[in-house]
């Protein structure tokens, strides 16, 4: 391989190596750690986030508008006792939120839930009794789960403060 | 027996390695690594299960590879990682006093006028821990051919332009060291109470470099470089045979460390017996978990790039070395 001269210092070099395994040190004798230790504590979400979607049975008019503007299909409309309800694949939903917006009479709520699990495919589709009752998987430990709030530090990056 | 470096302890010290390398790497990119096996010992635990786990898991031999090869591979490479320590003394027993003052016949090294805690006593220890040492690296590039993967040929390819370029530097910082102390005998070497890093603080940097080119270690990782490599010359491996595959290089960085921590750190002085031992080995670990550590500070250099550092600055450096290396032998 041809090289090219370039003008490169060898204790100059050595000098930076050192001072990458300096800066190395120090976070090692000093560590700041930026993780959220997850099921224990959990962020804070703010106002209006996209989480999984809940109906209100008795507002909905049963107008599709919802299962028409769905980008992902995952919004379908099922009759049942004579009366047009969506349901839910949350399989293929991508929390897009366009059919909370479309809504005309406000039947449809993004609620702050994101972290369900679920076992297999068939559990994904929600149908329309499922979806008008608020989700909520029972707790995976004993202990309550801290509600945390982040905050950029200067110093330290990211830091959680208790909320309150 | 007395020989302290025995197999479980050299399987302590790779869990530890291992778990130090993740919990270092962990610390200084502000995670926490390993935590929930035993929060108390920082996740030490997550390592005996991962143990565990590989140990029991099944072995997959591809059918296209060379069988016989593909599983000696890994086993004569532990092995061989393995056998150095057998010339390596750890400490020095006493003639009296200590529980294994009663051995002080049986491991009289006549060479250097005392007893040591050292397998197999010669005069040419340093030598010895070269040959050993350096069919390895042969090993290796036989494991990556039985396994006929492309991976692993790549990496075989890299593992043996590497070889020439670090095992010069091994060889020739450890025969300065041989010259200016006069004998290749590391007891002899600690005995004379000066540590090799004072004497030549040079050859000390070179081989220091050299046993993280020589045994994978960042920055000279091109050989295993998992994300472009997957794992090298032992992609196509799975349980116990995987276990051993990692372990051999980890072993190496061991031997390489003892070595580093009798010849240039002074090893056991100003101790002797079991304490001096213990002395060694935390030389040793010191020098293991900064050569781990490295992992978190540096990114990998291509093949083309360590191979110019090492023939264009630690190469004139490693003669330099052997310069001061005779020129330091007419004082000691």
């Amino acid at each position: 391989m041809k090289e090219y001269p370039k003008k490169e210092n060898p204790f100059k070099l050595l000098g930076q190596h050192l001072e990458a395994i300096g800066t190395g040190l120090k976070y090692l004798v000093k560590p700041t750690r930026i993780t959220l230790m997850y099921p224990e504590e959990s962020m804070v979400l703010p106002t209006g986030y996209r989480g999984m979607i809940r109906l209100y049975k008795d507002v909905c008019i049963g107008c599709t508008l919802c299962a028409m503007v769905c980008p992902a299909d995952a919004m379908k409309m099922v009759t049942e006792e004579g009366k047009k309800l969506p349901m839910i694949n949350y399989g293929r939903c991508v929390f897009c939120g366009f059919c909370v917006d479309i809504c005309p009479v406000d039947a449809l709520k993004e609620t702050g839930v994101h972290d369900a699990a679920f076992t297999n495919r068939r559990e994904l589709i929600f149908d329309p009794d499922k979806f008008s009752q608020d989700f909520d998987q029972p707790p995976t430990m004993d202990k309550p789960v801290r509600k945390v709030r982040a905050k950029i530090d200067e110093k330290k990056g990211i830091v959680y403060e208790p909320d309150d | 027996m007395i020989v302290f470096p025995g197999l479980i302890f050299s399987l302590i010290t790779l869990l530890t390695a291992i778990w130090a390398e993740r919990k270092i790497a962990a610390k200084i990119q502000m995670r926490f690594g390993p935590y929930y096996a035993s929060k108390r010992i920082g996740g030490y635990f997550q390592l005996i299960a991962d143990a565990i786990k590989f140990g029991l898991a099944e072995i997959i031999v591809p059918s296209n590879s060379i069988r016989e090869f593909f599983i000696l591979g890994p086993i004569l490479i532990t092995a061989f990682a393995f056998l150095p320590m057998a010339f390596i003394p750890v400490s020095q027993i006493p003639s009296s006093g200590s529980i294994t003052s009663p051995y002080y016949r049986f491991f009289f090294d006549k060479f250097a006028g005392i007893s040591l805690y050292q397998p197999i006593i010669t005069p040419y220890s340093l030598l010895f821990i070269i040959a050993v040492a350096s069919v390895v690296p042969i090993l290796t590039v036989m494991t990556a051919w039985a396994s006929n993967n492309r991976f692993s040929l790549i990496s075989a390819i890299r593992e043996g332009i590497l070889t020439v370029a670090y095992d010069t530097l091994i060889i020739i910082a450890l025969i300065s060291m041989g010259i200016e102390y006069h004998t290749l005998d590391i007891a002899s070497i600690v005995k004379t109470g000066v540590p090799g890093i004072i004497a030549n603080p040079i050859a000390a940097f070179v081989f220091f470099v050299a046993l993280l080119m020589g045994t994978a270690r960042f920055p000279f990782d091109v050989a295993e470089a998992d994300t472009e490599l997957v794992t090298g010359a032992f992609t196509e491996y799975s349980g116990l045979l995987f276990v051993l595959s990692m372990a051999g290089p980890y072993l190496l960085t061991f031997v390489y460390s003892l070595v580093f921590a009798t010849v240039f750190l002074g090893g056991w002085l100003p101790l002797m017996g079991i304490p001096g031992a213990i002395l060694t080995v935390i030389k040793a670990l010191i020098i293991l978990f900064f050569s781990v550590f490295m992992r978190s500070v540096y990114g990998r250099y291509r093949i083309d790039q360590i191979l110019r550092g090492g023939w264009k600055y630690f190469f004139p450096a490693a003669l330099l070395a052997l310069i001061i290396g005779m020129i330091g032998g007419i004082f000691l």
